[in-house]
């Protein structure tokens, strides 16, 4: 921990001398820290993600209504234009969001102040924090517990509980549906994701930018790996669940393309109700 | 070589080395005192790694044993607290006497007298492992303790809900807060103290142990030599290493159990090809850990033996090395049996069997 807090103030030095020498419409150096964050609106192919309404037909021809969206995101990382970065502390970076309980934000404190031009985070839990176990700082485990994303037939974590019903054109009713992403001991399914911001994110002791990013539910199972849960059925023909395998190593390179930054708000306060 | 009456002699000598490590901290990193008052307080325990045992496959560093971790583990360890209704403990399917097994039961019975499909494996050496439970459900010794805390036909209970149960005992309140730096009864804390209490779990000193790093106690009989040679050429690729396993998954073809059709491996990962695959268990202290196999399914070394020599099945996961010019399996004479079987019993530590430190007395 204390090596990290060293690297931050490292960090913090060379994005301060690195403003100085930026020239966008600042002229004066900035100093100091600030906070930033991150809102994660999250949708379905374009509309807006409703729980437990209505039914969002995708290119599989399956419909789904979704009940649940929720997942881990962590190891969040500000570029500066120059590409100098700026780890927020890991044991601090952890963080759910819980549509359901409307939990969209992330907010990072304490980031040296800077302009940053691009944001880096993972989508669940790296091996080497979870090699590292539980810290006594943060209860991460209660956390994710709360929100249904813990394993506890293995011992890990849901990267992503994405639950509802849905109906299918090879098969009659409504079924149920669970996607359980997660690594489990034979493949690592985390992965992160860099994305550009269209405009920079001004960091200042008294500015808060708001990076809104789109994420895109639809294209967990309608990305670059089409899955069908008809294919996921049980035997019983009561339900589909996709919690290992093939599918989850799908579903981890589907989720590269699941956010997009939609726009960044510069100034003071907060940007987004949630 | 190593026992944990050593562990508590060595602890003097250990605060001295731990007292220069933690000014050497203390220099690199200018500003924080409360090392040393973690070493006044509460000691890291010495952890040797046996002469003959490859090195650790887990990183315990990050969940270093300490005098009162160890404690509060072996405590949370043998209280029925940690189930649903109180009445199972982890040592309730983890007896000491038997290694830490489930003596008696092919498949472990747990909380209401439900049945699990697993038999329990000797809990023993586990930092020197790299993967957990017959499949492999977890790679994480601070981690593992999860699984039988959740599992519904074991202790059927949270982490959470045991943390809010121990939060009104001022007794675990008070332990926690020793062996944690001032930190309360939470859900990490709770895995930690298990993690650091089966980390300080090793059996090393077993007949064979001595034999192997000459020490004093430590002769074989001719015919468990002759098993100790057999044993190195037949079944030391997967029972590898003086742990007596590789951690792999591998399937030594038994025949499923038809009532059970335990997939192994493919659990976890959702591969057919691991399908039948199991954790090749360590063969130590075996003498005392009857019955045999995932399923309990053999209640002697002898009808383990047995199967070995005839009653391996074919399936597309076999492990090749019981599939070679055409012949399934290993043959053995009887008179190889016999010696091989002798030699097993040879593994059995009875320091760690009868050691009072994994004990805990109310
Ligand atoms: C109801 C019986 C039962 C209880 C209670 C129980 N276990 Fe187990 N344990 C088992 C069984 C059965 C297995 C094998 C399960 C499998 O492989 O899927 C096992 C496996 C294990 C293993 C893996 C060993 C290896 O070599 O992979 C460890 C470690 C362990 N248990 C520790 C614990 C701890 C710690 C607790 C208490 C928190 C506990 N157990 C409670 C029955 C039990
Ligand atoms: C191809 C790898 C392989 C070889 C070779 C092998 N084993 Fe095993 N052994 C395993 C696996 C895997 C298991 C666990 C299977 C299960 O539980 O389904 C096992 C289980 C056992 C067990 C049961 C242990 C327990 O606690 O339940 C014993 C005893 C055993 N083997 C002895 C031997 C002996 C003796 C030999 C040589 C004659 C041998 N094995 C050769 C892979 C192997």
């Amino acid at each position: 921990m204390k090596f990290k807090l060293q690297h931050i103030v490292a960090a913090m030095a060379v994005a301060t001398t690195l403003v100085s020498c930026n020239n966008d419409d600042d002229t004066t150096a900035v100093s100091g820290t600030g906070d930033a964050e991150i809102f994660f609106d999250n949708s379905v192919n374009g509309d807006d993600l409703l729980l437990n309404t209505s039914a969002y037909t995708n290119s599989n021809g399956e419909s789904l209504k979704i009940n649940r969206l929720n997942y881990i995101v962590s190891n969040f990382v500000l570029i500066a234009e120059d590409g100098t970065e700026v780890v927020y502390p890991k044991e601090n970076s952890y963080f759910i969001i819980n549509e359901g309980a409307n939990s969209t934000t992330v907010h990072l404190e304490g980031m040296p102040a800077g302009n940053y031009t691009k944001v880096r985070f993972g989508l669940g839990v790296d091996q080497q924090r979870y090699l590292q176990g539980e810290t006594a700082q943060q209860s991460f485990w209660d956390l994710a517990a709360a929100s249904e994303l813990t394993w506890t037939w293995s011992t890990g974590y849901k990267f992503i509980n994405f639950e509802g019903t849905f109906t299918s054109p090879q098969t009659d009713g409504e079924k149920t549906f669970q996607v359980h992403q997660g690594s489990n001991t034979a493949t690592d399914n985390y992965r992160e994701i860099t994305l550009t911001l269209p405009n920079t994110a001004r960091v200042r002791t008294d500015e808060t930018p708001s990076i809104h990013l789109i994420a895109d539910a639809n294209v967990i199972l309608d990305g670059a790996t089409k899955i069908r849960l008809f294919d996921a059925l049980n035997t019983a023909n009561t339900g589909a669940a996709i919690m290992g395998g093939q599918g989850l190593i799908d579903i981890a390179n589907n989720t590269l393309s699941m956010f997009k930054v939609d726009h960044v708000h510069n100034g003071a306060g907060d940007h987004h109700e949630e | 070589m190593y026992t944990m009456e050593q562990a508590i002699i060595m602890k003097s000598k250990c605060l001295k080395v731990l007292f220069a490590l933690s000014c050497l901290l203390l220099v690199s990193c200018g500003n924080n005192d409360d090392y040393q008052a973690v070493a006044e307080s509460n000691n890291r325990l010495a952890f040797n790694v046996p002469s003959n045992f490859p090195p650790l496959a887990q990183d315990i560093e990050y969940n270093y044993p300490t005098e009162k971790g160890f404690e509060l583990g072996r405590k949370l360890f043998y209280d029925g607290r940690l189930s649903a209704d109180g009445t199972i403990s982890c040592s309730f399917c983890h007896e000491q006497g038997y290694a830490f097994t489930h003596h008696g039961h092919d498949f472990s019975h747990g909380i209401n007298d439900q049945v699990g499909t697993r038999n329990a494996p000797a809990v023993q050496n586990m930092a020197f492992q790299a993967e957990y439970f017959y499949d492999g459900a977890s790679n994480s010794l601070e981690m593992l303790s999860i699984v039988p805390i959740h599992n519904p036909v074991e202790m059927a209970e949270t982490l959470e809900t045991i943390a809010v149960k121990l939060q009104v005992d001022k007794e675990y309140v008070r332990l926690f807060s020793l062996a944690f730096d001032g930190s309360g009864v939470t859900s990490g804390n709770i895995l930690k103290a298990l993690g650091q209490f089966m980390t300080m779990m090793v059996s090393s000193n077993s007949r064979y142990d001595r034999y192997v790093r000459n020490e004093p106690g430590g002769s074989l009989t001719a015919q468990e030599l002759q098993g100790l040679g057999l044993f190195q050429a037949k079944c030391a690729t997967c029972h590898k290493t003086d742990l007596f396993t590789d951690s792999a998954f591998r399937n030594n073809g038994l025949p499923p159990n038809p009532n059970l059709n335990d997939l192994g491996r493919e659990v976890v990962t959702g591969f057919t090809t691991d399908r039948y695959k199991f954790k090749v268990p360590s063969l130590r202290n075996v003498e005392v850990t009857a019955p045999y196999m995932h399923d309990g399914r053999f209640g002697s070394l002898q009808s383990v033996l047995n199967f070995y020599a005839g009653g391996v099945l074919y399936s597309s996961t076999l492990d090749p090395v019981l599939n070679q010019n055409g012949t399934l399996g290993i043959p053995l004479s009887q008179e190889e049996k016999d010696a091989i079987s002798a030699f097993l019993k040879t593994l059995t530590d009875t320091d760690y069997i009868n050691n009072p430190l994994f004990y805990y007395q109310t």
